[in-house]
């Protein structure tokens, strides 16, 4: 007599010889859309991947994951205005994940530990060079992609230090730089030749690079602020906000003064005022023609400033003006003593544009004894005159970088250069993009496809299977103990983090929960760790299955689709 | 493996019955791809039943056995699980398994207990059937072995009428319910009676362990299972099946509309140690039964807004729902993980609660 175990195995004679798998009109697939943090991600990173190996507690591997589209995960952690929060659907439910602190805490973990960048091709005998402008955020991603594809690398920094805005202009107290240096220095440990000191036009020229390289990349930044003035007037002493904050940054000065107003919507503008007020102004005022977050102001008009950043600048008392501009100079001779400032919307115009409108009766004047414009700045010519054909920034042609594809063959762009880009995490994007870009170039492919996957909504998830759960709170330093080097917010530790990760919903992805190999009444779900390959642990046995569905509505994740059989 | 004879015998059964033959039935079987072999839980009902797309009682007939199995034997009385799992030649089962009439699941299990009871093995007997066949039919036989107090588990797949019969309302049918004895009309809305209490009826026996259980909750339903195994004397489980025929809904919301019943109060999930309530599960918070009786055709008529009736038996299924959160205490006193909002939280790797 057969002996039943524990999986006893019932043979021919059985149902087992009756194929149900007839009866479908629909079958199950596993559709992994695309997680709308994975979306949202400026650099490309996909979220959901790295905290599935998280939630596993594979934390090594989480990074491997993470730094695979993003080499700097400590600095972005700390640096980014996270859209990928925004975007998370766990933040219909209760609160999104924090994945910025998550990534940090990863950055963090591979610098204590020392680990190493994975999957790091050794160098291709016969393939070209690469030549790298900037050694910024945009420059380091295209280098690091680049080397990790095979290819020696050589990178043009014209200052003394490689890192660019990320050294020159991101306060201590939001990026501590032995973080920054611990970054860099695993990322130059890969082998990748840093020439400091070269700026471009004046050591080396653009046509000596192409001459000599494979491809070039140019992650030069917008070093040049641009034009400002109030119909015409400009105060004596004007100071420009990307200058004093570099300025502030490298040796810690800054122009006194009693009442300040800054000019302009983004970071620069937020961590001037915040620095001002810890240098003793009295009074700090933005001025932004952006508005704040909130029902009153379209997505498209947010002030575009890290929301922590916003948070922490009004709780240290400065004075922010949404939607308002300077519409006159008040001056005594040459110096300025106050602003007149008018209320101001960008209102859809004519022609569909929208155009801001300034509207009558609603001047107001403040005294000040500064006026600071941080408006933005554009490419330094020096180097690229011919590039540029008369504009501020060097626009590429497509999502890849190319540049100039009309002219010229293997140049690429990426970053503020771009002119429509203003975070570091884009720029690592475009960095990674070019490189994949530049890859194909050399080789003589056709540029790489784009991932026009379907994004997952939350009206997708069965949300009857996750738990409400509190989003994990990090330390800050309070208003009056902040200093001008100590970071202000603190990281998660291990157990934090954990936690943190096991609220991810794993939107679009198998979250290995179960369901669908539970809930099969035909027992047609298999579970497998190692034949499913299509990043599932489960597979349909099509021998069997009725194609009920039951599947795909108790699927907590969206991963499951049902598909009119033929 | 089967022997060769037993094969050789399969074979003229198949050419009997004008099936296809095999290629030969003294050649070795052909394998079955290992992954299906090596599941990581057992296998008491096998692929290849007919039941239909979406089936309650089959999912529910699997939970069970899978946690049960493999040391078991079962009885089984007429219905659709009796149908769909054995078209004669083949089974499903893949434990002992014998079906005699419809009426006496429960007393053939009794002889196979004191059998196995004389051979002095520990083997455990399940009797199984539906609401039919157990609220109805089989009932004085139920309650004769419960009585007797032999050492059975009686589980009632409870899909709330004859369903292999053509959908005929039964003792379990519930109030309001269209079925094609019981339709709705210029005469009735549906049923016009009210669903037997059947599992007070079998606590009343003062039986060491009764509960409800529903198809939605996995967890749940293998808790139960492993307690009514533990238990010496007889059990009994009532586990609420959706049937996307019967009922009038897409088989892919099975699992949705059994959820319902329970977080609306229709379906109580509760248990019963010598005739008291012991335990049940708490509702986060209890949903309108509208939102139950909406996605099924058998309550239909009980939306049709020109029609006065419809909104009284509306109200009147909701006012039994209120009456089920009353006295059973379903009304939980906030968010509790063993609620039915907390019940069947997953993480990645499986169910949060692992009972």
């Amino acid at each position: 007599m057969a002996i039943l175990t524990r999986s006893a195995f019932a043979e021919p004679g059985t149902s087992l010889d009756f194929k149900t798998g007839s009866w479908r009109t629909l079958k199950p697939i596993h559709n992994h859309r695309k997680a709308p943090c994975h979306d949202a991600c400026p650099a490309g990173e996909d979220q959901q991947a790295w905290l599935a190996k998280l939630q596993e507690n594979r934390v090594q591997e989480s990074w491997e994951t993470l730094t695979d589209i993003n080499p700097l995960p400590a600095v972005t952690g700390r640096v980014c205005p996270h859209p990928c929060e925004t975007a998370c659907n766990r933040g219909q439910f209760d609160k999104s994940i924090a994945i910025h602190s998550l990534e940090r805490f990863l950055g963090d973990e591979a610098i204590k530990n020392g680990w190493e960048y994975p999957n790091v091709d050794p160098l291709l005998p016969d393939a070209p060079p690469m030549a790298v402008v900037g050694a910024g955020p945009a420059g380091l991603s295209a280098a690091y992609h680049l080397r990790r594809r095979g290819y020696s690398v050589t990178m043009f920094e014209s200052l003394t230090e490689p890192g660019g805005l990320l050294r020159a202009a991101i306060p201590m107290t939001r990026l501590p730089r032995d973080v920054l240096d611990a970054e860099l220095d695993r990322l130059f440990a890969l082998g990748v030749d840093l020439r400091l000191r070269h700026r471009l036009g004046r050591d080396v020229s653009l046509d000596e690079l192409r001459a000599q390289y494979g491809a070039v990349f140019l992650g030069i930044g917008c070093q040049k602020s641009r034009e400002w003035s109030v119909g015409g007037a400009v105060p004596a002493d004007l100071h420009e906000g990307l200058h004093l904050l570099k300025g502030w940054v490298d040796h810690l000065s800054m122009p006194e003064a009693e009442r300040v107003v800054i000019h302009g919507g983004g970071n620069t503008a937020v961590d001037l005022c915040r620095i001002m007020k810890r240098k003793g102004a009295k009074e700090v005022h933005l001025i932004t023609a952006s508005g704040l977050p909130g029902p009153d102001t379209a997505p498209d008009d947010v002030i575009n400033v890290v929301p922590r950043e916003l948070e922490e600048a009004l709780e240290e008392g400065v004075i922010i003006h949404p939607h308002a501009t300077i519409q006159r100079l008040i001056m005594r001779g040459s110096k300025v003593v106050g602003v007149e400032m008018v209320s101001l919307r960008k209102l859809p115009g004519s022609g569909g544009r929208k155009a801001r409108v300034s509207f009558e009766g609603t001047e107001r004047v403040l005294n000040t004894d500064m006026v600071v414009p941080c408006i933005g700045e554009v490419v330094d010519p020096e180097g690229v005159t011919d590039l540029l054909h008369g504009r501020s920034y060097l626009r590429p042609d497509d999502e890849w970088g190319r540049l100039d594809t009309a002219n010229h063959e293997g140049l690429f762009v990426g970053g503020d250069a771009r002119g429509d880009r203003g975070t570091v995490s884009a720029a690592i994007g475009d960095g990674r993009k070019a490189a994949k870009a530049m890859d194909a170039y050399v080789r003589g492919l056709s540029g790489p496809e784009s991932d026009d996957r379907e994004v997952i909504s939350f009206s997708q998830l069965n949300l009857n299977y996750f738990e409400h759960a509190d989003r994990a709170k990090v330390t800050k330093v309070p208003p009056e103990l902040r200093t001008d080097d100590t970071e202000i917010e603190g990281g998660l530790t291990g157990p934090l983090a954990y936690a943190e990760a096991a609220r991810c919903f794993s939107c679009g992805n198998c979250l290995a929960c179960d369901n669908c190999w539970t809930f099969c009444p035909d027992s047609a779900v298999i579970k497998t760790a190692e034949k499913a390959n299509d990043g599932s642990y489960y597979l349909f046995d099509m021998d069997y299955c009725k194609g009920c569905g039951i599947c795909a509505s108790e699927c907590p994740c969206g991963f499951i689709d049902m598909i009119p059989e033929r | 493996m089967l022997e060769i004879k037993d094969a050789q015998r399969l074979a003229e059964l198949r050419r009997k019955h004008g099936r296809e033959a095999q290629a030969d039935p003294a050649a070795p079987v052909e394998e079955r791809p290992d992954v299906r072999r090596r599941q990581p839980r057992f296998c008491g009902l096998e692929s290849g039943h007919r039941a239909c797309q979406g089936c309650g009682e089959a999912l529910g007939a699997r939970l069970v056995t899978e946690t049960a199995g493999p040391d078991v034997m079962i009885a089984n009385a007429t219905g659709c699980l009796e149908v769909f799992s054995t078209p004669w030649p083949e089974s499903a089962w893949r434990v002992p398994w014998i079906h005699s009439l419809f009426e006496n699941a429960a007393a053939v299990a009794s002889g196979m207990e004191a059998a196995m009871k004389s051979q002095g093995k520990r083997t455990k007997v399940i009797a199984q059937g539906g609401d039919g066949g157990t609220f109805d039919i089989g009932f004085q036989a139920l309650s004769g072995m419960l009585e007797r107090y032999h050492n059975v588990l009686y589980v009632c797949y409870d899909n709330e009428a004859y369903m292999n019969t053509g959908i005929q309302r039964s003792g379990s049918t519930p109030h309001a319910a269209s079925t094609t004895t019981s339709p709705s009309g210029s005469e009735r809305m549906g049923k016009r009676h009210l669903k037997k209490n059947l599992l007070a009826i079998i606590a009343a026996h003062h039986v060491p362990y009764a509960a409800s259980a529903s198809v939605a909750y996995p967890v749940d339903i293998r808790r139960k299972v492993r307690r009514a195994m533990d238990v010496e004397g007889p059990t009994f489980l009532l586990i609420h099946s959706p049937c996307p025929l019967g009922w009038g809904h897409d088989g892919a919301k099975s699992i949705e509309i059994a959820r319902l019943a329970v977080q609306t109060g229709l379906f109580p999930l509760v248990e019963f140690e010598r005739g008291e309530v012991v335990s049940v599960m708490p509702i986060r918070e209890p949903k309108p039964v509208a939102e139950y009786l909406k996605n099924q055709n058998r309550f239909r008529h009980l939306f049709n807004d020109s029609d006065p009736r419809a909104l009284e038996e509306r109200e009147h299924l909701q006012a039994l729902a209120d009456y089920n959160i009353d006295i059973y205490g379903l009304r939980g006193d906030g968010p509790d993980v063993m609620d039915t909002d907390g019940v069947d939280t997953v993480r990645r790797g499986g169910p949060v609660q692992v009972m």
